[in-house]
């Protein structure tokens, strides 16, 4: 009976040693190195360097911040937060403003990061709102010039190697202000098809990839550790307006039948929009027709049309929207057919590059290469113009998804990200 | 053109026509060859192709019957599966096209086009017959634009669905076929695509009347094809039309290059012409031989001929055969023997009547001055006795020296006549010979009592000297003149003409008297024929003679009433001849 009892008893203790350890292993700790694929290929994070590459782009701004940081930023509404910056005020003539800067930031050398005067002052009479706004983007990140050329920034990691375009290793910034991150190292492989990332992911040689959105819901329903964004893309027709008639532009749009699309090609995932930014960074977006009439393209272009139509034919998501572009396009007389060299119209993917409407638009002016609209401007008017001025049709905005292994926990905000040691790979 | 090149052209002629029939027929013989075996070949490559399609279609049925049983196609037509799904299940059966459609023919996946789901499967639904054929052939719409297959239509277990699968005509499909070297099989689809063996034909327009002709027949037709300007590249095809429910879905193409049936027509024309060009040469040469051997008598029966008649009585041809040419040359050598006899018969016969007449000439002279002497001496034997006897002695004497002296004349124109000179020649003016003759008969002309004979001279101006001798030519021309005087004893005209003739001067010597009758002027040249009653005969004779030594010729014409003309032909030149220059001894 007593050796029953002695039994049960270290039973029970081995129950609750094993319980403990599961119990460690779940919560967050230090240390491993999360590995990464993605499409795009970045040729460097400099805010400095803005890539004509719109995967490109989108993929520099969502991972700048993890290296270099701003003085204030923005949360998921938009709304400015201090950042580097704890408080800021004018100056006794309101010409200018004054940025109390945080205290014990460290640069990624280890050095501290600290302003003459413990502050930075903008010379800007604007309302704060807009200044703020500017300060959170991208390109006021704040970046120091090592003496080796490097550049150091002040974020929660640092570049410990990048090949441009390639890969790239960024790993823990032990000082960083905010507290050193869970991760030791991210490994980052660019430029990968989404289908040799997933070939990736199968076989267990990457923590995270990137997935199409039409597939989030197969993923999702074959039990896959999926994350998604809010529709952080936007799916456009994008003109050669001098070559392309506003009437055929127009024609074209009208011929596209979006909700095909969107229920059979992209699963549901994402929504139908005439306007270039989401619904959820603007509200407006209805304003934005995107319905389909036939009728009116026969109106429009009474004659069959001819047009140069170029896409990215190894992107998985934007070739089946183009080629059923291209049979919609037929039923209006327009032909679509595959060129080299300049095309009258193509089928891209734009980024969502930040969550406030006007700072997205800036960088969308610098893709596209027209002006850019006034921080004053309504967001609303300045949209339209932009859309106007660009020959940019929008068509949908997608989510950006991605596939996690099981020990990945707390994506996507990297800083918090740690590696679950007992999870499978 | 002689005998013996007429009859080289002759078997010349025929033998090159002989040749070329030959060749020409064997030529023809070969091409028509030729294209009975290719019409074969390309009949045998059509039912291959037909045997291929054959096979095919029942291969693509089962396909498309598994296809449509499968798992796949059927959570496509239950509407559980993404609407690229057609891909995988199109790939696995095997299918080049693959649609699964709703029974109103709504397209729900697409294997190779999958941008088109939702809308209506046209292809399928082309023909009316698409649900009640086995297979049949389609043109899909793709992406690319359009692309001809071999089809079929099967209902998804469960009928839900409808499986439309295909497999594209490719080049792929020709080149299964394996033709013969030489020989390939293309594919017009419509509405203008041409394939081959290896893909897309270029410079396809070329065949558009032979497949024309096919569509607007709807039956099988020939025709050929010049790819390149050289006519090597030249193709003959057999084109035969493709049916669906009576409709044209297609036109094959047997073709054969002519490249190696014009290298082997061209080869044995070559070959034909080398021989027969060969078979002329040897023909011609044995024509040559054969001729020569068939004219070499008749030939020399020609020499012969022209020898005899050239007066060589002595000539013979030699007896090579005993055929027909044998016997001619035979009767020729005794015809040739038989003139030779005669002519010397005749000489001899002719000789022996100049000898009489000479004879009787000389009778007739001598009898003349023989008559007064024999009267004369028997005058003088008489008067011997009497008193008278001195003056008859006178006269007889007178009269003996005179008979005497005639027969010396007599005697001196025979002998002058026997001793006919050589003549001398030398370049002498003849108008000069004609004036100076006339100027010897100016006396007669003139005399007194005598009756009027008229003189008229029309002598060529110029150009007339030649070589001869002067003094014979004188006494020639002026035994024609005293013959013309004598002519005209009534009086008349004598005309004397020089003229320049084809190379020679011609002397016509004419008169105005009683003329000569035919016989006369046949016997005129003969010695001692005369039709005067005191002429010797020679005089002509003479004239004869004399123009004969200058190689000239002598000729009289004139009609009984109409007087006489005698002409001379006397060459310019006596090139062989010695020539004295120089005034005449």
């Amino acid at each position: 009976m007593r050796r029953t009892a002695l039994r049960s008893i270290a039973a029970a203790n081995a129950v609750l040693a094993l319980a403990a350890g599961l119990e460690a292993a779940r919560r967050p700790h230090y240390g491993g190195e999360l590995r990464v694929e993605m499409r795009a290929a970045v040729a460097s994070l400099d805010p400095a360097v803005v890539p004509d590459d719109p995967a490109a782009l989108g993929a520099q701004r969502q991972w700048m911040p993890f290296v270099f940081e701003t003085l204030v930023s923005l949360d998921d509404q938009g709304r400015a937060r201090p950042w580097l910056a704890t408080s800021w005020t004018h100056d006794t003539a309101r010409k200018a403003w004054i940025f109390q800067v945080r205290k014990n930031v460290k640069l990624h050398d280890g050095s501290i990061w600290s302003p003459p005067g413990g502050s930075v002052m903008v010379p800007d009479a604007r309302p704060i709102e807009q200044i703020l706004r500017e300060l959170a983007g991208a390109r006021s990140a704040v970046v120091v010039k090592a003496e080796d050329g490097s550049l150091l920034g002040t974020g929660p990691f640092r570049i410990a190697k990048w090949e441009p375009g390639k890969a790239a290793s960024l790993v823990a910034h032990d000082q960083y202000w905010g507290g050193r991150p869970f991760l030791d190292s991210i490994g980052v492989q660019m430029g990968r098809s989404l289908a040799d990332q997933a070939s990736d992911f199968q076989i267990g040689k990457v923590d995270a990839v990137e997935i199409a959105a039409r597939d989030l819901r197969a993923s999702k329903q074959r039990g896959t550790t999926i994350a998604s964004t809010q529709p952080m893309e936007t799916v456009a027709l994008q003109f050669d307006g001098s070559r392309v008639p506003a009437p055929v532009r127009q024609a074209l749009s009208l011929s596209i039948d979006r909700t095909a699309i969107l229920n059979v090609l992209l699963q549901k995932q994402g929504e139908i929009s005439g306007a270039l930014l989401p619904r959820w960074l603007t509200g407006y977006s209805f304003l934005f027709p995107g319905e389909r009439d036939l009728g009116k393209t026969k109106q429009l272009v009474p004659a069959p049309q001819s047009l140069t139509f170029g896409y990215d034919r190894q992107d998985p998501v934007i070739r089946p929207i183009a080629e059923r572009i291209a049979v919609n396009a037929s039923e209006a007389g327009i032909t679509l057919r595959q060129g080299t060299g300049a095309m009258d119209v193509r089928l891209v993917r734009l980024p969502v590059t930040a969550s406030d409407a006007w700072l997205t638009l800036q960088d969308l002016t610098a893709l596209l290469k027209v002006v850019a609209p006034s921080p004053a401007a309504d967001p609303y008017e300045a949209e339209k113009a932009l859309i106007e001025s660009s020959g940019v049709i929008p068509l949908f905005h997608l989510p950006r998804g991605w596939l996690l292994s099981s020990r990945v926990k707390n994506w996507p905000r990297l800083e918090e990200v740690w590696l679950d040691a007992g999870a499978s790979q | 053109m002689t005998f013996r090149t007429k009859l080289l052209f002759i078997s010349s002629f025929m033998v090159a026509g002989a040749v070329a029939l030959v060749t020409g027929a064997v030529s023809i013989s070969t091409r028509r060859a030729f294209d009975t075996i290719d019409r074969e070949r390309r009949e045998a490559l059509l039912t291959q192709f037909r045997d291929e399609l054959a096979a095919r279609s029942v291969e693509l049925a089962r396909r498309v019957e598994l296809a449509a049983a499968s798992p796949g196609v059927q959570q496509i037509a239950a509407g559980a599966a993404e609407y690229d799904r057609a891909q995988t299940e199109a790939a696995s059966a095997d299918l080049d096209f693959l649609d699964v459609v709703e029974p109103n023919l709504t397209i729900i996946s697409s294997a190779h086009w999958s941008a088109r789901f939702g809308y209506q499967n046209d292809w399928q639904i082309a023909s009316d017959d698409w649900h009640t054929s086995e297979v049949f052939l389609a043109r899909i719409p793709t992406p690319e634009g359009s692309a001809m297959a071999l089809t079929a239509v099967r209902p998804v277990v469960g009928g839900k669905a409808l499986v439309a699968g295909g497999r594209r005509l490719s080049p792929e499909l020709l080149k299964s076929l394996g033709v013969a070297p030489g020989m390939r099989a293309l594919l017009w689809l419509p509405p203008g695509e041409v394939i081959d063996a290896e893909g897309s034909v270029r410079d396809a327009q070329k065949l558009a009347p032979l497949i024309q002709e096919v569509r607007s027949t709807n039956r099988e037709a020939t025709g050929s094809v010049q790819w390149t300007p050289d006519r090597r590249g030249s193709e003959a095809f057999l084109a035969l039309p493709i049916t669906r429910a009576g409709s044209l879905t297609g036109v094959l193409l047997a073709g054969t290059s002519l490249s190696t049936q014009l290298g082997l027509e061209r080869s044995i024309l070559r070959t034909g012409v080398v021989v027969g060009a060969s078979g002329i040469v040897i023909g011609v040469l044995l024509g040559w031989w054969t001729t020569e051997r068939i004219t070499r008598p008749v030939e020399r029966l020609a020499a012969g001929a022209r020898a005899v008649a050239g007066g060589d009585l002595s000539a013979r041809v030699e007896v090579l055969s005993r055929d027909e040419i044998g016997e001619l040359a035979h009767a020729f050598n005794r015809m040739t023997e038989q003139l030779l006899e005669q002519r010397e018969r005749a000489i001899q016969a002719e000789r022996v009547a100049a000898w009489r007449e000479l004879a009787r000439r000389l009778a007739h002279e001598l009898k003349n001055p023989l008559f007064p002497l024999q009267i004369t001496i028997e005058n003088l034997q008489r008067a011997r006795e009497s008193s008278e006897f001195d003056e008859v002695f006178r006269e007889s004497t007178t009269t003996l020296l005179a008979e005497l002296g005639n027969l010396k004349t007599i005697i001196g124109r025979f002998s002058d006549f026997a001793k006919m000179p050589a003549p001398q020649f030398e370049t002498v003016d003849i108008n000069e010979i004609v004036r100076s003759v006339m100027k010897l008969n100016d006396a007669r002309l003139q005399a007194e009592g005598q009756v009027k004979v008229e003189p008229r001279l029309e002598l060529a101006s110029g150009g007339t000297q030649i070589q001869a001798d002067p003094d014979q030519l004188r006494r020639a021309l002026g035994n024609l003149v005293l013959n013309a005087l004598d002519a005209m004893p009534e009086g008349g005209t004598l005309l004397v003409r020089t003229v320049l003739h084809d190379g020679s001067v011609r002397l016509e010597v004419s008169d105005s008297g009683q003329g000569l009758t035919d016989e006369e002027c046949q016997r005129l040249f003969t010695p001692y024929y005369t039709t005067k009653q005191h002429g010797t005969g020679l005089g002509l004779a003479i004239v004869q003679s004399v123009v004969s030594d200058h190689r000239g010729k002598i000729s009289v014409s004139g009609a009984s009433g109409r007087g006489t003309t005698f002409t001379i032909d006397l060459p310019l030149t006596q090139a062989d001849l010695m020539v004295v220059t120089g005034e005449p001894a």
